[in-house]
């Protein structure tokens, strides 16, 4: 916090002080206090007090208390809080005006926002949502919201990429339904939908970035997840992936400015891989200096008996490089309102600096929405996101400076890392030194986006509501890469400039008509969408750099372009029909008709539904029953949702220039003066028609104990068929290695289940639990005729196996050893790990005693493999933990040569690169528990605030992935698929920049 | 209530008619739907030498050979340790770079009546077969390259290839004479359009492919030699004909076998090429051979051996290593040395002799060797017995075509330059590629459990 800049600092305080200015002289004469309780004599803090028809007040204290100043005590107050019904009190010439709210049984029931924007109340809805609130991301102190809400909504898989600041995390929602085609869901800011996919230049080695990264996650009023087809229906075909639906916080009519500031503070280090440290750098126990004699392994002499120059060696720690990374996350928001509109305006700067030094992220946010009610019957809500983003990135994978520094031998001392020539100084051949990467290359991704949304409710008549919502989604990226030519890799270095623009524009029509007679309400919802998005990239690629220090394309020697525009397109109509019966039954169908532009010309509209009943039969238990579960409901829904997960373009066979998207070896044409084509590799297939995602879902909600408990539960058996699969691997014979086809089926079936619960609520202390779980089993029921695998994905398996070289068995399972007592490899490569997790929990508990605040948060993935491909190397190289334990080894199993256990010893050095070329001996299970979150808050005592003009204060200490618990994984952190967001990516481990550990420390002011 | 009513049709109305233009947008901006032959030429030309006589495989060839070396420890490349997934590109370039798009050539050639485009396209379809037959044995062809159309092609026995890659040269020679309406010009990397060089081309490409088959099941060495020596009367009569890719040498240009012994593949020279010139006093090892760095010394690395010093070990010359340098695929040195094998198996070794001396003589000269050296170098190599000819001719032969992937079938077929399996092999001296897992997963064949040390059709014991 002390290192806030100064600049924002003053600005701060001179917001702060025109903000005092106006409540002096708004303010004046007589005070009054008292105290808002429960109906129980409970005090209750957080309730607003206002004088009628004024923007003067307060809120109660922790203890229940306020106090402010009116001009006039013939006045009125007006308490209000969520849950209880508003109350009017006449202050009566009272300087004490104790007030007991009552419950409001009508608000109580949860309103929640579902498809489209349409508000609908919780206990009617006939399909599972789940509601994570803004606090509740906020607590979990992540740059980007999506990582927040990991092991927070059942049956919902977060996976984090790279620890560089600002990488990209995947979002799936009821498992993977596309085999390439995107699994992620959808992302629609207050209706509209937006841009959520990865990007920046992500060739040879980088982390790319989610787009998701650019909603602040304080602009965040909450964020719901609509889950099954049945709820996403309306959405149409892309929201078949599951919904994530932000809800943007706003101001509140006839409420005077708060202004919120909120300032952290954090600093994190890396998760290292173990790796032996016993072991100096060589070979055969001959040590390796690394300056004259350089070798990649560490399979050198002790180093406990290694003398150097008479003297004993030195340990270097080759994570030595990494600093200590830190994060400033400051924030203002202003919110209010007057009779007809309110406001809220929301600033906030991130800036966070990652553990290797020239990495990254920064981001200036800024958020507003303006309400206005223009007449009686019509209200328009304008807001506006504006995101500038600059995420710096260093290499990563075979070339990048982790693999070198993973496999560091620990007797090398990485210092100076230049020769006195100026060249690099390193231990060994052909990659480059880290060090030096950091001064000579960089991967800068400036980002620039706007989300606008207009949106216009206008109400006849009473019963019907016509919505008239535009939004637009546009962002400008600039992507420079510089690598600076180096003599160990032998490159003469390269600069692209990648600009990519992105324009998406939504636009929904909706009637919405409700009417209730006797026993029935009755809502209707007829809709239309157009939807527009744009794609543009150029490219320009400058080779062979010739001035030194020149990061300017026109250092190169030469220059190649490229260009490439995508447009996609939709329209669709929908309708929704809900009827109610006596707030016990609810049946809730829906239609919807879409057309696509990327489809075949006879394939382009194609219609699909849903039909969900909901019945509480709570209401019809007796009293003895309901005195316990006072809260009972069933659901049952079914629905298909088509959708079209390819490319445009996929219908014909092109073809492609050979320029530096497709070069031939590396060569991009222009080639001697010439232009060069070739056939595309993808076959387009002209009779393409939309996938279908059929899915049926039951449910039940449960509260018991006056709501102190609640439990939710789903089961779903979802299946896609006519699955679209872009560019699915067809033999090369064939004169192409791909095409795109109708044909995959994928079947995902599981239980999500969500307990709440509140064991004390007593005085000055409460306790809320939240459990959620989820357990998934998916199979890929068929690929294309004929072929039964690509890749990671076989018929008959889970979703994402790994597939590869196994260990030779016998009938038992028992690894076959040859007579050189080295396991052998089977003939042919088979399943050798599944990537999906058995089941994965998440377990938040709040726990409040006054005004100190403590929330902590594990989550737990059972089972889910990982391909440590950082052990594979470390296996080879002798820096793997195992590689400790040197020597002669008897290896278990089963001699080839007499069928009885092996007895011949074998070099354990010899052993472990044996096994790194049997891919199965570097697949781990990726079971993990880890503390994920926890903070401890601390309210300031009011008497303190209100003398500098505070309406609370709050500071809060906590910490990020404090504690992992993996037993079967010898990497740092299981969570991270290393490569990215890609399905095939999923699970592998690899020279990606480690995630961190953190702590944080963050303020908040309320005036 | 009517009103709002009316607004409703309107507004359906309107949605109905413009949909259709709405949506009309799926007319893919950045890819043609046609293209000319000239385009697929280029891009062809540059596959062939960039991907398949300078790639992965040919790389491949070089370490069973024991030319290149690769100074990491075992098991690796140099002990014979293959991966099927480590073919995969080449397989695929062979067929989705190259054969596909020459296809497309001659078909869009024949329509035209550019047939002079056919004929380049059929004569380097049959070179690319012959490629990857003798790397694989049976490949797929007469089923091959119909897309869709046949997602699962059958493999065709290698003996039919053969069959095949002679009627694509003898259509190609044909077609040469035939008037065309385009001619190629710059596109043609290779002749610019000199439709004799590739006639000369193809019949050397002839007697090659015929010398292929001596050992060959059903065939007799002497009457492949008659065919062959018939053949290349009509091929390459000097250094001049070469057919070779130039490149320009700038950083995104580079030639492949820059590539692949460049200090990220920690590739150098193995011991037993640079001892074998050293050992024979070659005067071309300083045009061929790079001292090493450190030491200034013709050093090769003994394969198998634990990993040494990069830089204290020779790697290739510009003139072969560079980034600028020239990619020979068919040389007139590999004519005359064929036509030395022919006439040794016909006419015996003193009839071979003068040929055989001619071939050292055109490669010696166009490395640009002294005359005093390279008659220096006769007086000692110059001479064949009968117990000597057929291993000095493939000897010769080997360091004419350094770095080509011909070496391997030669060694195959006759069994020199003699090399003996190197340290720590996996198993023994490899015989053949294996096929891909690319191919196993996606059309599988009953040859793909073929062993590296199988062997193909042609090569009988």
């Amino acid at each position: 916090m002390t290192r806030i800049n100064t600049q924002f600092r003053i600005g701060l305080l001179s917001i702060i002080a025109a903000m005092m200015l106006v409540t002096q002289f708004v303010f004046a004469q007589v005070p009054i206090k008292g105290k808002v309780t429960d109906e129980a004599g409970v005090s209750l803090p957080g309730v607003n007090v206002v004088v009628l028809n004024t923007t003067n007040g307060t809120v109660t204290n922790v203890d229940g208390e306020y106090e402010l100043s009116v001009s006039d005590k013939s006045a009125t107050l007006v308490f209000s809080f969520i849950g209880f019904t508003t109350q009017k009190v006449l202050i009566d010439n009272r300087a004490v005006v104790d007030v007991t709210m009552t419950p409001d049984i009508k608000a109580l029931e949860e309103v929640v926002v579902t498809a489209l924007g349409v508000e609908h109340e919780k206990r009617e809805l006939t399909y599972s949502t789940q509601m994570v609130k803004g606090e509740e991301i906020l607590k979990a102190k992540e740059p980007s919201f999506l990582n927040s809400l990991t092991g927070k909504v059942s049956g919902v898989q977060i996976t984090s990429s790279s620890g560089t600041p600002g990488a990209s995390a995947r979002i799936v929602v009821r498992g993977a339904t596309s085999i390439y085609g995107d699994n992620q869901a959808l992302m629609v800011v207050d209706g509209v939908p937006v841009n959520s996919g990865e990007s920046g230049l992500t060739t040879e080695g980088y982390a790319g970035s989610s787009r998701s990264i650019d909603i602040d996650p304080a602009t965040i009023e909450n964020v719901n997840v609509l889950k099954g087809a049945a709820a996403t229906a309306l959405y149409g075909s892309a929201g078949a992936r599951g919904v994530v639906m932000i809800t943007t916080k706003g101001g509140g009519r006839d409420k005077k400015p708060v202004v919120t500031l909120s300032s952290g503070y954090s600093w994190e280090t890396g998760l290292f891989p173990q790796r032996q440290t016993k072991y100096g750098q060589g070979i055969d126990g001959v040590y390796y200096d690394g300056e004259v004699n350089k070798t990649s392994s560490s399979w050198g002499p002790r180093m406990d008996t290694l003398m150097i120059g008479g003297k004993h060696a030195t340990k270097y720690n080759p994570y030595s490089f990494f600093r200590t990374g830190t994060t400033a996350n400051n924030t203002i928001s202003v919110s209010g309102g007057g009779a007809n509109s309110s406001y809220f305006i929301s600033y906030s700067n991130f800036d966070q600096k990652g553990i290797t030094s020239t990495s990254g992220f920064k981001r200036n946010s800024f958020f507003t929405k303006y309400t206005t009610k223009v007449s009686s019957k019509l209200q328009s809500i304008f807001q506006l996101t504006y995101t500038n983003s600059d995420q710096n990135r260093v290499p990563e994978g075979f070339n990048g400076p982790m693999f070198v520094l993973y496999g560091q031998p620990v007797s090398w001392n990485p210092d100076p890392y230049l020769n006195p020539d100026g060249s690099q100084r390193l231990y060994r051949y052909s990659r480059n030194n880290p060090q030096w990467v950091q001064h000579n290359s960089y991967n800068d991704l400036k980002v620039n986006r706007f989300i606008p949304i207009a949106t216009f409710n206008y109400t006849p008549i009473s019963w019907l509501t016509i919505t008239e919502r535009f939004g637009g989604d546009l962002s400008f990226e600039r992507n420079n890469l510089f690598e600076a030519p180096s003599g160990n890799l032998g490159t003469f270095g390269r600069i692209i400039n990648q600009n990519t623009t992105v324009q998406q524009f939504n636009n929904d029509l909706i009637f919405n008509a409700t009417k209730e007679s006797n026993n029935f309400t009755y809502n209707m919802i007829l809709g239309f969408n157009a939807f527009s998005n744009y794609y543009q990239t150029l490219n320009e690629t400058g080779s062979g750099l010739g001035v030194d220090g020149l990061h300017n394309i026109s250092s190169a020697s030469s220059i190649k372009a490229t260009e490439y525009h995508a447009t996609r397109r939709k329209v669709g109509a929908y309708v929704q029909a809900n009827i109610g019966y006596k707030r016990v039954l609810a049946l809730s169908l829906t239609g919807r008709y879409d057309g696509s532009s990327v489809l075949a010309k006879n394939n382009t509209y194609y219609p699909y539904g849903s039909a969900a009943l909901s019945f509480i039969f709570s209401e019809l238990l007796p009293m003895s029953i309901t005195n316990t579960m006072n809260f009972a409901k069933v659901r049952v829904s079914a629905a298909t949702v088509g959708n079209e997960n390819v490319d445009p373009y996929s219908i014909n066979t092109s073809y492609a220039a050979n320029n530096s998207n497709n070069p031939i070896g590396g060569i991009a044409f222009p080639f001697r003066d010439q232009a060069g084509f070739q056939i595309s590799k993808t076959i387009g297939n002209p009779t393409l028609r939309n996938e279908r995602l059929n899915e049926v879902e039951i449910g039940i909600e449960t509260k018991f104990f006056q709501s102190r408990v609640g439990l939710e539960a789903s089961y779903f058996h979802r299946k896609s068929i006519d699955g679209l699969i872009p560019g699915v691997g067809i033999s090369p014979s064939t004169g192409f290695t791909g095409t795109t086809v109708n044909s995959a089926s994928i079947e995902n079936k599981g239980l999500e289940l969500l307990l709440n619960a509140n064991p004390v609520k007593s005085g000055k202390f409460s306790w809320d639990v939240t459990l959620s779980y989820t357990h998934i089993r998916n199979k890929i029921l068929a690929i294309y005729p004929g072929l039964n695998q690509l890749d990671r994905f076989v018929v008959g398996q889970p979703y994402n196996i790994f597939y590869g070289t196994r260990y030779q068995r016998n009938e038992s399972g028992s690894i076959m050893i040859g007579a050189n007592g080295l396991p052998l490899a089977a003939a042919t490569p088979g399943v050798i790990g599944n990537a999906n997790p058995k089941w994965f929990a998440g377990l938040t508990n709040n726990l409040r005693y006054g005004r100190l605040t403590l929330n902590i948060f594990f989550d737990m993935r059972m089972g889910g493999d990982i391909q440590n491909d950082v052990d594979s190397y470390g296996l080879f190289y002798g820096t793997a933990k195992a590689t400790e334990n040197r020597g002669q080894i008897v290896i278990k199993g089963t001699s080839v040569t007499d069928n009885q256990p092996n007895t011949v010893a074998v070099d354990a050095r010899t052993h472990y690169q044996t096994i790194t070329a049997i891919q199965e001996s570097v697949i781990q299970d990726g079971t993990y528990i880890k503390l994920r979150s926890a903070s401890l808050g601390y309210e300031l005592k009011p008497e303190w605030l209100t003398k500098i003009l505070l309406k609370s204060a709050s500071i809060t200490l906590s910490g990020r992935n404090l504690f992992i618990y993996s037993p079967h994984f010898t990497g740092a952190d299981p969570e991270v698929s290393s490569l990215g967001t890609a399905n095939s990516a999923q699970n592998i481990y690899q020279f990606s920049t480690p995630t961190s550990r953190s702590v944080m420390c963050t303020l908040k002011l309320t005036f | 209530m009517k009103k709002i009513f009316s607004i409703l049709i309107f507004l359906l109305m309107l949605s109905g008619s413009g949909c259709k233009e709405f949506l009309d947008v799926n007319t893919d901006p950045n890819n043609p739907l046609e293209v000319k032959e000239a385009l697929l030429l280029s891009s062809s030309e540059l596959a062939i030498s960039r991907n398949l006589m300078s790639g992965n495989a040919a790389w491949i060839c070089q370490n069973f050979m024991q030319m290149s070396a690769l100074n990491q420890p075992n098991p690796q490349i140099g002990t014979y340790r293959l991966l099927h997934t480590d073919v995969d590109g080449d397989w695929s370039s062979v067929y989705s770079d190259e054969l596909i798009n020459l296809k497309i050539v001659i078909d869009k050639a024949e329509k035209n009546g550019n047939s002079y485009y056919a004929a380049i396209g059929k004569i380097l379809t049959a070179f690319t077969l012959g490629t990857a037959t003798d790397l694989w044995g049976d490949i797929p062809y007469s089923q091959a390259l119909n897309g869709t159309g046949n997602l699962l092609p059958v493999y065709d026995k290698q003996e039919d290839i053969y069959n095949d890659i002679q009627s694509l040269l003898d259509d190609g020679i044909a077609d040469i004479a035939k008037t065309s309406v385009k001619a190629p010009g710059g596109d043609d990397y290779f002749y610019q359009g000199d439709m004799a060089q590739w006639q000369k081309v193809a019949y050397t490409l002839k007697a090659r492919y015929a010398m292929h088959l001596t050992k060959a099941p059903g065939h007799t060495a002497a009457a492949q030699a008659d065919l062959a020596l018939q053949f290349l009367t009509s091929g390459m009569i000097s250094n001049d004909d070469d057919l070779k890719m130039l490149y320009p040498g700038a950083a995104d240009q580079a030639n492949g076998w820059w590539a692949n012994f460049n200090p990220v593949s920690t590739s150098c020279m193995s011991s037993y090429f640079v001892d074998s010139l050293v050992a024979r006093n070659d005067p071309r090892l300083p045009i061929i051979v790079k001292p090493a760095e450190d030491t200034g010394l013709y050093t090769g690395r003994v394969i198998g051996t634990d990993a040494g010093v990069l830089t204290t070990y020779s790697s290739p010359t510009d003139l072969y290593g560079g980034i600028g340098a020239t990619n020979d695929i068919l040389t007139y040195s590999e004519a005359l040395f064929l036509k030395a094998e022919a006439t040794l198996i016909k006419s015996g070794f003193a009839a071979a002799e003068p040929i055989y001396q001619d071939g050292i003589v055109a490669h010696m000269s166009k490395l640009g060797v002294a005359e005093a050296d390279i008659n220096a170098y006769l007086a000692t190599r110059g001479t064949l017995t009968a117990d000597n000819a057929l291993q000095r001719i493939m000897e010769e032969k080997n360091v004419a075509n350094f770095l080509n992937i011909e070496i391997f079938t030669d060694w195959r077929r006759t069994g020199f330059p003699a090399l003996t399996k190197v340290p720590g092999a996996l198993s023994d001296i490899p015989r053949r590629l294996i096929y891909p897992q690319i191919e196993m997963i996606r059309n599988p064949q009953p040859q793909q459990t073929a062993l590296i040390t199988d062997r193909v059709w042609w090569d009988k014991e």
